[in-house]
């Protein structure tokens, strides 16, 4: 099985296996049954049919994520994740080019805004000269590129030991050392 | 001038880490260069025509003696005993190797200064007004907001994959210095009647291939809510600014796309949530900062007139000194003091805004000297000492002099803002170094230069217009027509207060004509003007067709290229 790393808060960054396969729907896939196992479908997967009565007992059995695409409005839809988010056992957001930031706010704004508390993957062109910001914004499991080496980007969370701005896992680190 | 702390400290020296490793990565190919290319971008290493280009951060324009000559042991050791001041005020140094680049890091690292952000698709280093903290006309010293700022921008993990580059230029003064209206956010720092620092906020400013001016997004913000305005702002634009066309992903495209009503709903809509978090500065990070930008230890001494500091000196020296000190010199806060420009605009043998290391060293020695040891870089790629006492002026005058500094030409047509062009950049249509020095050449005549006045005369090797000439009086822009390079001249650019846009006066000139058609605009500037009226008011007043009829009158049609 795939070995991704976990890094969730406040604790130390490791690998682990990955249980969950994405669900890449292409257009006209629309009704392609889901595969069985833990499955994270694409959020207009979710909306289209994710409440539906069949699917009730996957829910409940923990086997169902959604992912956001780097072009999902998460704001847009911010009714609709407030509201279905306790069905999800986890988040994903997708990185179709490392270069393409806006999964950065996407995950800003799933854990500032939108209330996600659980575990939020991500996935797609993930790089270990990412995995710093991507740690710092929101996620803490990162699903890296075949090639990429995980030994290597376990390394990468602890680069500096101090920041210039509040993030997901801690304040600024003026805030913090002098107490203001 | 601010100094590190350990926070700041402990930051380069890892960042110089993290880089040796992601070097050593690339070099063992275990890193792609295309995933490398941002890395090393944000680090300020460019691959240019000959060689690795490393540009180094000037936070806000700022260099103390010691950081100043690093910098000239640095182009004594790694490149080729010069380095050239750019319109950002930063500097750079062109002809790297990237093994060495870590080594480079880590001697930068050891006098508090990186090449962080300097490049790539983030927010680059801030500039302002090489006069903050000293001008006459200053309302607010922006030096604190600056670093303020610095720090906040400084690896913001949200917005360092933006659409395209983001650049932040803050002013404080009546008059405008640092072309806010040019960037993509500009900051006018202002005090309310309480004396609180608030800022008018403009966005969607920027020149290149779509030269657009800012516009007022935000009027009076309290100055502590800077963190989370600007990340409202970043937020909006990392999520809908176009990725699919690197020349309509600036911001200026989605604040044009938008308006500036919408785009400035949907910043408010984002900041309504943000502006009260503890992401703001508090009071405390203001105290600690602005310690650092007091001011220096003045010396009670009673103002001169520039007479009679003329009158001091002998009388064979008299008519040079007051050129310099009419051209070179600016208005102080303090009295007794003056503010000087030394010119990296020798006419024709230097590119502007080179300095050898040499000249690096003197300004290092003239600024311990006679300034506090501090230096300040211009955007116009000149170097600020801001604090003289009036009585050493002409000291100071003749020492520059021996190291080709006092060239009294600031403001004037040969104080020429270019990029390196075609000869170094690869991303360049056409040269413009070669451009600037035949122009400077042809004008080459300081009682006609200083009866000419004022004139900016900006050239660019490319659309992406690193040499700001949509905002000079005269703008020369490199064009690539058929494999050969071409220059397109544009009129009625300005900066300052009345910052414009220039335009085209029509089809574009072989870069041997260039310096006929300058002579050309001239003239009519010459035979149109009235009493005291400025080249810019000039063009203000009767347009460009004068100028163009003139031109295209006595260049041979069959030369030019349409």
């Amino acid at each position: 099985m795939l070995k991704v790393i976990s890094f969730p808060k406040n604790e130390s960054p490791k690998q682990i296996t990955n249980i969950w396969q994405i669900l890449r729907n292409a257009e006209g896939e629309e009704s392609a049954a889901l595969p069985s196992g833990k499955v994270i479908v694409p959020f207009s997967w979710w909306l289209a049919r994710g409440r539906r009565h069949e699917f009730s007992q996957r829910i409940i059995n923990q086997d169902i994520g959604v992912w956001f695409s780097a072009d999902d409005d998460v704001l847009a839809h911010a009714n609709i994740i407030l509201e279905d988010q306790d069905l999800w056992s986890v988040i994903a957001v997708d990185f179709p080019v490392f270069r393409d930031g806006r999964g950065f706010s996407t995950a800003t704004l799933l854990r500032q805004r939108l209330g996600w508390s659980g575990e939020l993957q991500a996935i797609g062109d993930v790089l270990i000269d990412q995995l710093l910001q991507l740690s710092r914004v929101g996620f803490d499991t990162f699903v890296l590129r075949h090639d990429q080496n995980i030994e290597n980007g376990l390394k990468q969370f602890d680069l500096y030991g101090v920041s210039f701005q509040n993030d997901w896992r801690s304040n600024r680190t003026l805030l913090s050392q002098v107490n203001l | 001038m601010y100094q590190y702390d350990q926070i700041d400290q402990q930051l380069v020296r890892r960042r110089v880490e993290q880089f040796r490793n992601q070097v050593q990565r690339r070099l063992s190919d275990e890193l792609l260069e295309e995933e490398f290319r941002p890395l090393r971008l944000q680090n300020g290493l460019y691959l240019q025509r000959h060689a690795y280009m490393l540009r180094i951060a000037i936070p806000y324009g700022m260099l103390s003696t010691r950081q100043l000559r690093t910098l000239a042991d640095i182009s004594e050791k790694y490149d080729r005993n010069y380095g050239h001041f750019t319109t950002r005020q930063n500097i750079q140094f062109n002809w790297i190797n990237l093994e060495q680049t870590p080594d480079i890091l880590a001697d930068l690292a050891l006098v508090e200064m990186h090449a962080i952000q300097t490049s790539g698709n983030c927010i680059r280093n801030i500039t302002s007004d090489p006069f903050a903290g000293v001008a006459a006309d200053e309302v607010v010293d922006p030096r604190p907001i600056c670093e303020l700022l610095r720090q906040w921008s400084t690896l913001h993990p949200e917005f360092a994959y933006l659409p395209r580059k983001f650049k932040i230029a803050i002013s404080g003064a009546k008059q405008d210095r640092a072309v806010i209206l040019a960037h993509d956010i500009g900051l006018l720092l202002k005090e309310d009647d309480q004396g609180n620092t608030i800022c008018d906020i403009f966005a969607g400013g920027g020149l290149g291939r779509t030269p657009i001016l800012g516009v007022l997004v935000k009027e009076n913000l309290s100055w502590e809510k800077l963190p989370s305005y600007l990340t409202a702002v970043l937020r909006v634009y990392n999520r809908f600014g176009r990725r699919d066309n690197i020349y309509k992903a600036r911001i200026k495209i989605l604040v044009k796309a938008l308006g500036k009503i919408e785009f400035s709903r949907q910043v408010e809509a984002e900041w309504d949530h943000l502006k009260d978090a503890n992401d703001n500065f508090q009071n405390q990070e203001w105290l600690r900062v602005s310690q650092f930008f007091t001011k220096p230890e003045y010396q009670p001494v009673a103002p001169m007139s520039q007479d009679e500091l003329v009158k001091g000196v002998k009388s064979t020296e008299q008519l040079a000194f007051k050129r310099w000190l009419e051209r070179n010199t600016r208005a102080h806060q303090q009295s007794g003091y003056t503010s000087v420009v030394l010119s990296l605009k020798p006419h024709g043998t230097a590119a502007p805004g080179d300095a050898s290391t040499e000249q690096m060293r003197a300004i290092a020695n003239l600024a311990d000297l006679y300034s506090f040891g501090e230096v300040r870089i211009t955007h116009e790629q000149n170097i600020v000492l801001a604090d003289v006492e009036q009585t050493k002026l002409f000291e100071l005058y003749q020492k520059a002099k021996k190291f080709q500094l006092a060239i009294p030409n600031i403001g004037l047509l040969t104080d020429i803002i270019a990029c390196p062009g075609g000869d170094f950049c690869s991303l360049a249509n056409a040269k413009s170094l070669p451009i600037a020095s035949a122009i400077q050449h042809r004008f080459d005549d300081l009682d006609y230069l200083f009866d000419l006045g004022e004139i900016s005369l900006n050239i660019s090797g490319c659309i992406n217009s690193c040499g700001h000439h949509h905002v000079g009086n005269i703008g020369i822009l490199g064009v690539d027509k058929d494999g050969s390079e071409w220059y397109q001249i544009t009129l009625g650019g300005s900066q300052g207060n009345q910052t414009s846009i220039g335009k085209v006066i029509g089809p574009s000139f072989d870069a041997e004509e260039v310096p006929d058609v300058i002579a050309k605009i001239i003239e009519v500037f010459v035979e149109k003007r009235e009493y005291l009226e400025s080249f810019s008011q000039v063009v203000t007043r009767i347009g460009i067709e004068p100028f163009k009829q003139k031109v295209y009158a006595s260049i041979k049609k069959e030369n030019t290229h349409a």
